[in-house]
């Protein structure tokens, strides 16, 4: 593919601003050549809500920065105050639209930390929620990219199909959002009956939309002139601003934390990481749809391989007293952003001592943002936020 | 992951190391040799990947813990820094220059925790919050209940009977009163 | 080519048009919840019995535990039941899945409008809502899903083979990690504290315990209870009856936790763990009848408040039923003393061998104290009086407990039938067993009571434990006449019991006539319970006082009776146990102040 308008090709540089000492633009707003445009903090497409300072020249943006603030709940604060399970209702809303990473990171952490081992057939069920819960982000995502271009069909189909995913959900889970299913020492439910094969006739529909996606939205020259080469991230970039899952994929780096650090039982699963070069939107938008079609392959080999008989949850102490030794730990996991991780500590209380959210969004949205949007045109502003896929919720926890 | 260790040992004054996992260690070093660590843990180990900053406050002991997270995704292993500095006028040495995004953990840490990263970017800017004049919120001492407490007005509900309290004055409370 | 291609082949989405619809027509209708949803609560208010464990874990605060109509307040059920507010509710349904009796659940309705905020904040179960009877919904996933443990820890013991010929005491006593992963079971409802006679703060003594505190606990004890170690092993445990966690699993081992912290704290730590200070002389002199467990609660009370105490003790030693009943197995004389030392240390005078009646009249007591407490106890064994009764190889429980506690010989023949079936059958069967085994090698004792096993008063552990040691128990069969030949008891004739008591709850059995048996042996022991001997209390006393109309004394609230100077308590008037022994004195003791303090009447101390 060929880049078109990137960073280092750009036309007509007289009407930028020159940098300045410290090598960075120097931007006189009185010049009269520059204007500052907010854009947020609503939605401008799946983003969620943070806000935009652009300063623009014409339509071109010439800095940016990132502001957040707008859904602060302090989660991280109130679990000082929260027993230790009382954490699993409220840590999966740092992250609304796949929170079940949230709650396999918590309770992995904590069953690490006291000792407990989760049931063998509660970590097919895990893997399960995991990656029904990756796929339902990505059906919103992927065709969410045509969305932010005004393509608006494949976000109408890939709702459909999401809800399909989220009936799986609602009967295994009771929940279809926020499904509060994975608690330290297990999961709250065995598969229903039936579920395989409807979930199976899900995933049979998951690759008729990826087929139909692929002819409204890849193989679509609009599309194609508004993606290629927008919004693209130098492979260099990947360590220096810390991009983790499809971003750094799409720059070539073959990094899968489920290959990587194999967790729960993906050394069981068959399948191969996706990887592109050259990051830009269009890229990025088509390893999430790579991305999409794995997950759904992985879904069905997870229902064949599951154990069909077994506990799913151990045995823990009194969850209104239950206390944990000191200690801390790292447990990441790898969501439809990237490398999710939770740093708990315990000071061997009933209560945590500090629970604290890595979310890919972070440097995503912040520092990677910041400068990807540097020269872009303000039109592809919200296009660039959905392909990292921002995600505000996990960025101010 | 033990050769490592090792070498840090034999450069830095590492005070305590925790093998958590086989693929996750943490190392406690002295607050002024952690930004020397992560630069020779990047630039000559090969832990390309800065994964988190973050405190912990141990207010009993006065101390903010400092924890920095790396990754090495040649050798797929997880590498914890962790560093205890003064509660009091907590300031730290900044990492901004290592990593792009380190600038923003420590931006957050100085609004969240009140811990100072001179030289950091924007560090001062105001974060997640605004118009934020108390303590820094996720300091220990803040508490969160009372502060809501006096900043809201709760819903006036009914009220909740403690089960135990409550059979007391059904079933058996009586009125006896020792002699003042 | 490929230019064109892109062109065209987003038209393909035109092939929609001839696809049916997706969407659901009457989702209201045609779409239920699935049969785990998180809808709405439901509570089955029967089964609830307002614990409050779901408001406990309840992160949002949304529940809300109040008193609605309908529901009384009873032992076992505090009579509040969860109210739930839809404003902070987040539908975890962990209030669900904690729930100690399994009344709470979930309906999968999805659908509740109403125009007023108020309305949602409901009383499950109570406020009726259209999916009350809703089968779907989430509930509590069975069987192997818990958010506590449903086991207790078991107590280590002695084997049977290591205890039968033995006296040592068989419970060992739970170590530091097992009291404190018992103590964490514990939901802290605090429902057990009403039923508890003496009301003892439990939760915070098993708090106490979690959070190892010990000689706080230890403080927490005294404060309702002065005989700790005794009761931390011999107690009826009416606690653990009612205790939430007993609905589903094993109740929180109450009685060892007790016992854990009263046996943590070493005697010459008393003084210093309970921080009690000297009180100030009241130059007031109370006398106290017997030194059993009301006795002995009473005077730790009442020298608590400075007053001057003197008990009489018919027997050699202090502790009543205590010492004499209960075999040393059970309860060591080493512990009984640890308690009873501690209360006499507080200044309390005892003369023993005294037997109020015989060696001193009540009167001389009325005359030279300004109150007194009389908890004697039931000494006297009862008697089936079936024929043959009178001979001399037919012997009281009782009586051979005291003996023997006392370290006299007892009677013991090589086979022996016992008729009785509550714990004092139970500790004289083991006692002859252990006897038996001493002396002849072997065991040979038919322990019969009218009760089935299932209705039997003794302690199911009792029971197990006695057949552990080689005891035959038949349950079940009422006795009809001793078999004598030639002066020499031959055994017992039985006939099946079909019930014990009458649809009003009196005692009378029914027997199957055609149903017989004979239990060979050549010595038998009545332990069918015991009765009260008050011959002490004068004439001019007696009359003075009220009875009910089946004969008991009658007291008020504070065990003062109609003789205002004179209290009673103990087994005289309620249990027989010795919590209800400890409760009375500690009662009494309260009782005593006020009516030296010169506000407590009689009339006015009744029925509040």
């Amino acid at each position: 593919m060929k880049k078109n308008n990137s960073f280092d090709q750009s036309p007509d540089r007289s009407k930028y601003p020159e940098n300045g000492p410290d090598n960075k633009p120097d931007i006189d707003l009185s010049s009269g050549k520059y204007s500052k445009v907010w854009q947020g903090p609503n939605h401008p497409g799946v983003t969620g809500n943070m806000s935009l300072e652009l300063t623009l020249c014409g339509d071109e943006i010439v800095d940016a920065k990132t502001h957040v603030g707008y859904l602060h709940r302090g989660f991280e604060k109130l679990f000082e105050r929260r027993l230790y399970m009382q954490v699993m209702p409220t840590c999966l809303r740092m992250c609304v639209p796949e929170s079940d990473t949230n709650e396999y990171c918590f309770a992995e952490a904590v069953e690490e930390l006291s000792g407990i081992e989760a049931p063998e057939k509660a970590k097919w069920l895990r893997m399960l929620v995991l990656e029904m819960s990756r796929l339902q982000m990505l059906l919103r995502v992927v065709p969410g990219q045509g969305g932010a271009f005004g393509l608006g069909i494949g976000v109408q189909w890939g709702m459909y199909v999401r809800e399909l995913v989220l009936d799986l959900f609602e009967e295994l889970t009771g929940g279809r959002v926020y499904h509060m299913y994975m608690l330290p020492g297990g999961v709250r439910g065995d598969l229903p009956e039936g579920f395989r094969e409807r979930a199976q006739s899900v995933m049979d529909e998951v690759f008729r939309f990826a087929e139909r996606i692929d002819n409204v939205m890849f193989t679509n020259s609009v599309f194609k002139k508004r993606a290629i080469g927008t919004g693209y991230i130098d492979p260099s970039w990947v360590d220096q601003y810390g991009i983790v899952g499809p971003n750094a994929r799409a720059a070539g780096y073959k990094r899968d934390i489920r290959k990587d650090h194999p967790y729960l039982r993906y050394d069981q699963l068959d399948w191969e990481v996706p990887v592109l070069e050259n990051s830009d939107v269009f890229t990025r938008s088509r390893i999430r749809w790579m991305d999409m079609q794995v997950t759904a392959s992985l879904i069905g080999q997870i229902l064949e391989k599951m154990p069909e008989k077994g506990s799913f949850k151990a045995p823990t102490p009194n969850a209104l007293n239950w206390r944990i030794p000191k200690g801390e730990t790292y447990v990441k996991a790898e969501a439809s952003r990237g490398e999710f991780g939770y740093y708990v500590v315990s000071d061997g209380s009933a209560y945590p001592r500090r629970i604290m959210l890595r979310g890919p969004s972070y440097t995503h949205a912040i520092a990677l943002l910041e400068r990807l949007l540097i020269r872009a045109n303000i039109a592809d502003v919200g296009a660039i936020m959905v392909s990292l896929q921002t995600c505000p919720p996990e960025i101010e926890r | 992951m033990q050769d490592i260790v090792d070498k840090i040992r034999s450069r830095y004054d590492v005070s305590e190391v925790t093998e958590q996992r086989e693929n996750l260690t943490f190392v406690t070093v002295e607050k002024d040799q952690v930004v020397p660590l992560l630069m020779q843990m990047r630039d000559q180990e090969g832990f390309s990947h800065f994964v988190l900053l973050t405190a912990v406050d141990w207010i009993e002991e006065g101390v903010f813990q400092l924890t920095y997270i790396l990754n090495h995704p040649g050798k797929k292993v997880d590498l914890g820094i962790r560093a205890h500095i003064n509660r009091e006028h907590a300031s730290m040495e900044s990492a901004h220059h290592l990593w792009q995004q380190v600038a923003t953990y420590q931006r957050e840490l100085k609004e969240m925790f009140g811990i100072d990263f001179p030289g950091s970017p924007r560090v001062d800017e105001e974060f997640f919050l605004e118009g934020w004049d108390h303590t820094p919120p996720m300091r220990r001492e803040f508490d969160t209940k009372k502060f809501s407490e006096q900043t809201y007005f709760p819903r006036p509900g009914s009220k909740s009977y403690d089960p135990r309290e409550y059979m007391k004055q059904k079933l058996y409370c009586d009125d006896y009163e020792e002699e003042q | 080519m490929s230019k064109l291609k892109d062109i065209l082949t987003p038209f393909t989405a035109w092939n929609n048009l001839a696809r049916d619809p997706v969407t659901v027509k009457d989702p209201v209708n045609d779409r239920p919840g699935s049969a785990r949803y998180r809808g709405f609560h439901q509570n089955d208010i029967e089964k609830c019995i307002g614990c409050g464990a779901c408001e406990s874990i309840c992160e949002t605060g949304a529940i809300r535990m109040v008193p609605v109509e309908g529901v009384e307040t009873k032992e076992g059920d505090s009579g509040l039941r969860p109210e739930v507010d839809y404003g902070r509710c987040c539908w975890c349904a962990l209030c669900v899945d904690i729930c100690s009796t399994g009344s709470l659940t979930m309906s999968n309705e999805y659908i509740w409008v109403d125009e007023d905020p108020e309305a949602f904040t409901f009383v499950p179960g109570i406020d009726p809502k259209p999916w009350d009877k809703e089968e779907k919904g989430w509930k509590k996933p069975e069987p192997d899903y818990e958010l506590n443990i449903k086991e207790r820890v078991s107590m280590p013991q002695r084997e049977a083979e290591e205890r039968e010929d033995s006296f040592i005491e068989i419970v060992k006593g739970y170590s530091r990690e097992q009291a404190i992963a018992e103590a964490d079971r514990c939901i802290d409802c605090g429902i057990c504290q009403a039923t508890c006679p003496a009301h003892m703060d439990i939760p915070d003594y098993i708090r106490a315990v979690r959070e190892e505190n010990l000689e706080e606990g230890f403080r927490i004890m005294y404060k309702t209870n002065p005989l700790p170690e005794v009761c931390g092993r011999i107690c009826t445990h009416k606690c653990e009856d009612v205790c939430a966690m007993g609905h589903r699993g094993d109740p929180i081992a109450i009685r060892w936790l007790k016992r854990y912290i009263a046996d943590s704290v070493s005697q010459e730590n008393y003084q210093q763990a309970l921080q009690q200070e000297n009180p100030q002389d009241k130059d007031k002199r109370v006398a106290i009848i017997g030194a059993g467990p009301t006795g002995l609660s009473a005077a730790y009370y009442l020298a608590l408040m400075g007053y001057t105490i003197k008990i009489f003790e018919s027997q050699p030693r202090a502790g009543g039923m205590m010492r004499y009943g209960i075999p040393e197995y059970r309860l060591p004389y080493d512990a009984l003393d640890m308690d009873i030392d501690y209360i006499l240390s507080l200044g309390v005078d005892i003369q023993y061998n005294t037997r109020v009646g015989a060696d001193v009249t009540l009167d001389e007591l009325h005359e030279n104290y300004d109150s007194v407490l009389i908890g004697t106890g039931l000494h006297a064994g009862k008697s089936t009086r079936i024929p043959g009764t009178d001979h001399k190889d037919v012997h009281q429980a009782i009586k051979l407990l005291r003996e023997f506690s006392k370290g006299n010989e007892i009677p013991l023949a090589r086979r022996i039938v016992i008729i009785g079936g509550g714990n004092v059958a139970m500790d004289i069967t083991r006692t002859l067993a252990r006897l038996q085994n001493q002396k002849y090698g072997e065991v040979h004792i038919i322990t019969t009571s009218l009760e089935t096993e299932d209705v039997m008063p003794a302690d199911q552990e009792e029971i197990d434990e006695a057949r552990e040691e080689k005891v035959t128990l038949r349950p079940g069969w009422g006795p009809q006449k001793i078999e004598i030949e030639n002066d020499q008891i031959k055994g017992l004739h039985v006939q099946r019991c079909l019930s014990v008591f009458d649809e009003n709850g009196r005692f009378s059995p029914k027997f199957d006539e055609e149903d017989q048996a004979f239990f060979e042996g050549d010595m038998v022991v009545e332990a069918i319970g015991q009765g009260m001997d008050i011959s002490f209390l004068s004439k001019k006393v007696r009359e003075g006082l009220d009875f009910t109309q089946r004969g008991r004394l009658m007291v008020n609230d504070w065990f003062q009776s109609k003789q205002e100077w004179l209290f009673m308590g103990g087994d005289i008037i309620q249990g027989p146990d010795v919590i209800h022994g400890i409760a009375n004195g500690h009662k009494a003791a309260r009782g005593i102040d006020m009516y030296l303090r010169g506000d407590l009447r009689y009339d006015e101390g009744r029925n509040k």
